[in-house]
């Protein structure tokens, strides 16, 4: 059973990182509706130039890669101000309705994550709109950019360009985030402010277009083998793993193939990640960059899994074949692992990053205990988009202008992002480690100071190694919850045409 | 006995609840409030009640009519029939139940023996038994222990199927090793690297600490939910 | 009232089963006491304190005195009560993708009962019969499941390690407390509060904490009337 998608009814930066595809400069900004009717004009005239999901090409009839993408979603706020229904509004999600903001208690965002120390642009008006623009180089963002600047002049006060997000040297008012892939050695790279290379594990689901290989450790592992996951996980108005379709807004075309996205800005405390990296590595027997490895659950230099390579030697003969493979081989080698053979955690620790976030089948500890053996994590899966922003200058602090923006993208807010977030990010229980967090995203504070244990194998004479007293490495500094709509629903709620009668 | 498993017993108690009332307010409401400001004390009376696990209070009002759709072991025969019957069809729809009075339901988890626990709570909690039980059929008659335990017999449900998930050791084993757990976790987290000798006298000074045999020395006490600061 | 004990929630659930067909239902409560593989999901999934379904005969409602009135119903009732770890909506999600043919054997005989897949169904079913605790109290709040669990694996293997090695020389000392380590590295994580489960439930328990506060002013104030008076 292959499923068809209909790629041009779906916005691009649902099916695309387009980081990947080469676009690695962006610009993400906050819009307010004023007006409610000049709004819609001003979302018409946004969405001739949106980007679809359509698969690119030069062939005739093909639709040709763009210069620079361009891609809208609103907040609940916004399908207020743009005078959605109220029978259709009502339909949202509660959380979704909140708003991130008001959701920190379930999220963790306490301490110098709460929202009062976000970017200003969070502190004013509430945010309606956001739109983002990718470019291959950084001329065609500009481009993109004015005339956008050009589009909201046009619209004579109907929508307003927030301003408030902060930058380099201290800027806090600045018109747009800026987002760019971090350099190395005049090289693009996808690594991200720690040195870790992000973005390799993610979601393949039925319909993505790409080569079927590409299901090995990014589908469900099933009995059978990786399988990928249902539409529905992803995109509404399409089965989801539960057999149904996901609770969605009436009436159909509003909700049919649009999806829901999280915007989070974070922050990344290079200077503690560098101490504390430097600290526990003089002391751990394995080293630095092992350590570092074990934060993750991938090496920083190359993503290779640990569950692969857990150690020095494993690592060099890992690299040997990785140099040697060709590209498709490689895409393999980075994704395709599971924790069957690591149930204890001595290859990759149960609080380390990968682990967290997508356990795979090890939530299964015995054998066909469940129906399926990613029973409890195939329906915690998230679409991960987004760019690093800013540079490290020094290595040593902490208050330098550096970390990721990363937009997630899902059917359920509540059941996937927020579930991962309180229950698996900022909590241990599932994993049989109690009240411990995970190591980079954990919402560490001194109060109740964390752990995390680094198992050995059961047969070594080793001894688990403990991490102590964890820092809070990343801190949360902006965002939102965000409708993603189709083309249809876009271009609907632009003629204010939406009607669940 | 499907009550117990091991050495765990579920105890499943519906208390009938008298028609009345005491200044407007209905017997069953005021039980029901009675219950509610346990909510509000400094912990729960059943704190005090020796080897309880787990427990839980409601006031069962009415039991529920299942319209909702779902699966019907007869369904496809109901079908068969409406083809005939207009009145089959009708029929099919669950009938309306309702409960004559209404229940004090107690549904607690403890280790032990059952008349030993109904002993020791009413040794440990007698007044709030007796607050909360004042208005159920035939609780008048209860004066003492023994009457109390005669009196739970006749409300008490067999359960069919008992799941013990984690383990049926006596509560002060329990709340022991909960607490060496915490204990020995911050012990070794703040050890790590330290040479034998030093840490073989630092480990001594631990046990003698915790007393990991003396069940009665330092321990998590029952419906604790605040870590100490020692602790800490 | 509240449905939760720090870490513990409490579900109670009550449904309708035909009176004719509530011997199946004991019957297959049977088997699975009986034979361990029906419940290994429920095992692996590793949320449960404890947990019981109760079958009560539409003629088996206590009666206690001739003044009550004899129930006169039509159905049986089954009774479900749970205490289990984290939230209501993945505790219900697990029964639906873990474990949904055992799940499937208990409730099947209820009346109108949905089948486990798919969810919505049957999240509304549960919802539908489900009775809030009014008061409901757990033994160790700050403790889940696994973390009493783990709690009986480190205190035997502590006493046992003790046993040997408490006057042991140092470096025999040392291996064997490596050796302990490793038997328990996955067992000694930190316990703390839970993180809150709903915004409901957070309201609720802020205004229970101030209430709490209050009360005990009220109390102390009237300490200090008592010894002026």
């Amino acid at each position: 059973m292959t499923k068809i998608l209909d790629l041009l009814d779906i916005q691009g930066n649902v099916i695309k990182a387009y980081g990947r595809f080469s676009f690695p400069c962006a610009r993400y900004l906050l819009l307010r509706i004023q007006h409610g009717e000049r709004g819609r004009a001003f979302v018409a005239a946004i969405a001739r130039q949106v980007t679809t999901a359509v698969t690119w090409g030069d062939g005739p009839g093909q639709i040709r890669k763009p210069l620079a993408t361009t891609n809208i979603a609103f907040t609940f706020a916004g399908l207020q101000a743009l005078e959605l229904p109220e029978a259709s509004l009502r339909g949202f999600p509660p959380e979704f309705v909140m708003g991130m903001k008001m959701r920190k208690a379930i999220l963790g965002d306490n301490g110098p994550s709460d929202p009062e120390h976000w970017d200003p642009v969070w502190h004013g008006e509430q945010v309606h709109v956001f739109i983002s623009i990718n470019g291959q180089q950084p001329d065609y963002l500009e481009q993109r950019y004015q005339w956008l600047l050009g589009l909201i002049a046009q619209s004579e006060g109907g929508v307003s360009l927030l301003r408030g997000h902060r930058g380099d040297h201290g800027a806090a008012d600045l018109p747009y985030q800026e987002a760019r892939a971090v350099m190395e050695n005049g090289k693009l790279t996808s690594k991200e402010h720690f040195g870790y290379t992000d973005g390799i594990g993610d979601p393949v689901f039925e319909g993505l277009p790409g080569s079927p290989q590409r299901v090995e450790g990014r589908g469900k592992q099933t009995v059978q083998g990786w399988e990928p996951l249902a539409t529905g996980e992803f995109i509404l108005g399409h089965l989801d793993e539960a057999k149904e379709y996901p609770r969605a807004p009436a009436p159909l075309s509003l909700a049919r193939n649009g999806t829901y996205m999280v915007y989070r800005k974070l922050h990344e405390n290079v200077g503690s990640f560098n101490d504390f990296l430097d600290r526990e590595g003089r002391a751990y027997p394995g080293g630095r960059e092992q350590l570092a490895a074990k934060f993750v659950g991938r090496w920083r230099d190359n993503g290779a899994p640990l569950t692969d390579a857990p150690d020095v030697a494993s690592k060099q003969d890992w690299d040997r074949r990785f140099m040697q493979a060709a590209p498709a081989e490689k895409d393999r080698m980075l994704s395709a692992f599971t924790f069957d053979q690591d149930a204890d955690g001595a290859k990759c620790p149960f609080s380390a990053h990968v682990r967290r976030i997508n356990p795979r089948a090890s939530l299964q500890t015995t054998p066909g205990a469940f129906d399926t053996p990613g029973a409890l994590a195939n329906r915690r899966r998230i679409l991960r988009r987004g760019l690093p922003y800013g540079e490290v200058r020094d290595p040593q602090r902490d208050d330098g202008n550096h970390g990721i923006i990363i937009l997630m993208m899902q059917a359920d807010i509540n059941r996937q992002f927020e579930f991962v977030q309180q229950q698996w990010i900022n909590y241990g229980n599932d994993f049989r480690a109690g009240n411990d967090k995970e190591i980079i995203l954990g919402n560490h504070d001194a109060e109740y100071p964390s752990r995390a244990v680094l198992p050995v194998p059961s047969e070594s004479d080793a001894a688990p190694y403990f991490l102590r007293n964890i820092p809070r490495l990343v801190e949360t500094r902006g965002g939102d919850y965000f409708f993603v709509p189709s083309m249809t629903a876009l271009r609907m709620i632009a003629e204010g045409s939406v009607d669940p009668t | 006995m499907p009550d117990k498993s091991g050495n765990a017993y579920a105890l499943t108690i519906l208390s009938p609840i008298r028609a009345g009332h005491l200044d407007e307010i209905a017997y069953a409401d005021v039980v029901r409030s009675r219950l509610d400001a346990w909510n509000f004390l400094e912990n729960s009376p059943m704190a005090r009640v020796p080897q309880t696990y787990l427990c839980r209070y409601f006031v069962l009002d009415d039991v529920f009519t299942q319209s909702l759709g779902g699966g019907d072991v007869f369904g496809t025969w109901q079908d068969f029939l409406s083809i005939f019957s207009d009145r089959a069809r009708r029929r099919a729809l669950p009938h309306e139940d309702h409960l004559k009075s209404r229940y004090l339901v107690f549904s607690c988890n403890f280790h032990g023996d059952l008349d030993a626990y109904l002993r020791g709570m009413w040794l440990a909690i007698g007044n709030e038994i007796r607050h909360a039980w004042e208005f159920c059929y035939a609780f008048d008659q209860v004066r003492n222990a023994d009457d109390f335990v005669a009196y739970m017999k006749k409300c008490r449900l067999k359960a069919s199927l008992f799941f013990v998930g984690s383990n049926d050791d006596p509560l002060d084993e329990q709340l022991k090793a909960l607490y060496l757990k915490q204990e020995f976790g911050k012990f070794v987290v703040a050890h790590q690297g330290v040479p034998a000798a030093q840490l073989q006298q630092a480990y001594r000074d631990f046990i003698a600490r915790v007393e990991p045999a003396n069940l009665a020395g330092p321990s998590w006490s029952p419906g604790q939910y605040r870590l100490r600061q020692e602790n800490q | 009232m509240s449905n939760i004990a720090g870490k513990a929630y409490a579900m109670s659930v009550i449904t309708p089963v035909r009176w004719y067909m509530s011997w199946i239902n004991k019957l297959f409560f049977w088997v699975a006491q009986k034979r361990s593989s029906t419940l290994k999901g429920l095992v692996t999934l590793s949320l449960i304190h404890y947990a019981r379904w109760v079958v009560i005969g539409r003629k088996q409602f206590p009666r206690l005195h001739p003044d009550q009135p004899q129930e006169d119903l039509r159905y049986s009732y089954m009774l479900f009560f749970s205490n289990f770890n984290g939230s209501w909506d993945q505790y219900v999600d697990s029964f639906t993708f873990s474990i949904p043919s055992g799940l499937d054997l208990f409730w099947k005989w209820n009346i109108r009962y949905p089948r486990s897949v798919p969810l919505t169904p049957f999240h509304e079913y549960i919802r539908y019969n489900q009775i809030e605790a009014t008061h409901y109290y757990s033994a160790y709040p700050l403790a889940s499941s696994n973390d009493v669990k783990a709690a009986k694996k480190v205190a035997q293997a502590l006493a046992g390690f003790d046993a040997r090695c408490h006057d042991a020389e140092p470096e025999a000392f040392l291996k064997n407390y490596h050796a302990l380590l490793r038997d328990l590295q996955n067992d000694l994580g930190d316990m703390r509060p839970t993180p809150i489960v709903s915004m409901s439930a957070q309201q609720v328990e802020k205004r229970r904490q101030r209430d709490v506060r209050k009360e005990q002013e009220r109390l102390a104030a009237m300490g200090e009337e008592r010894k002026h008076a």
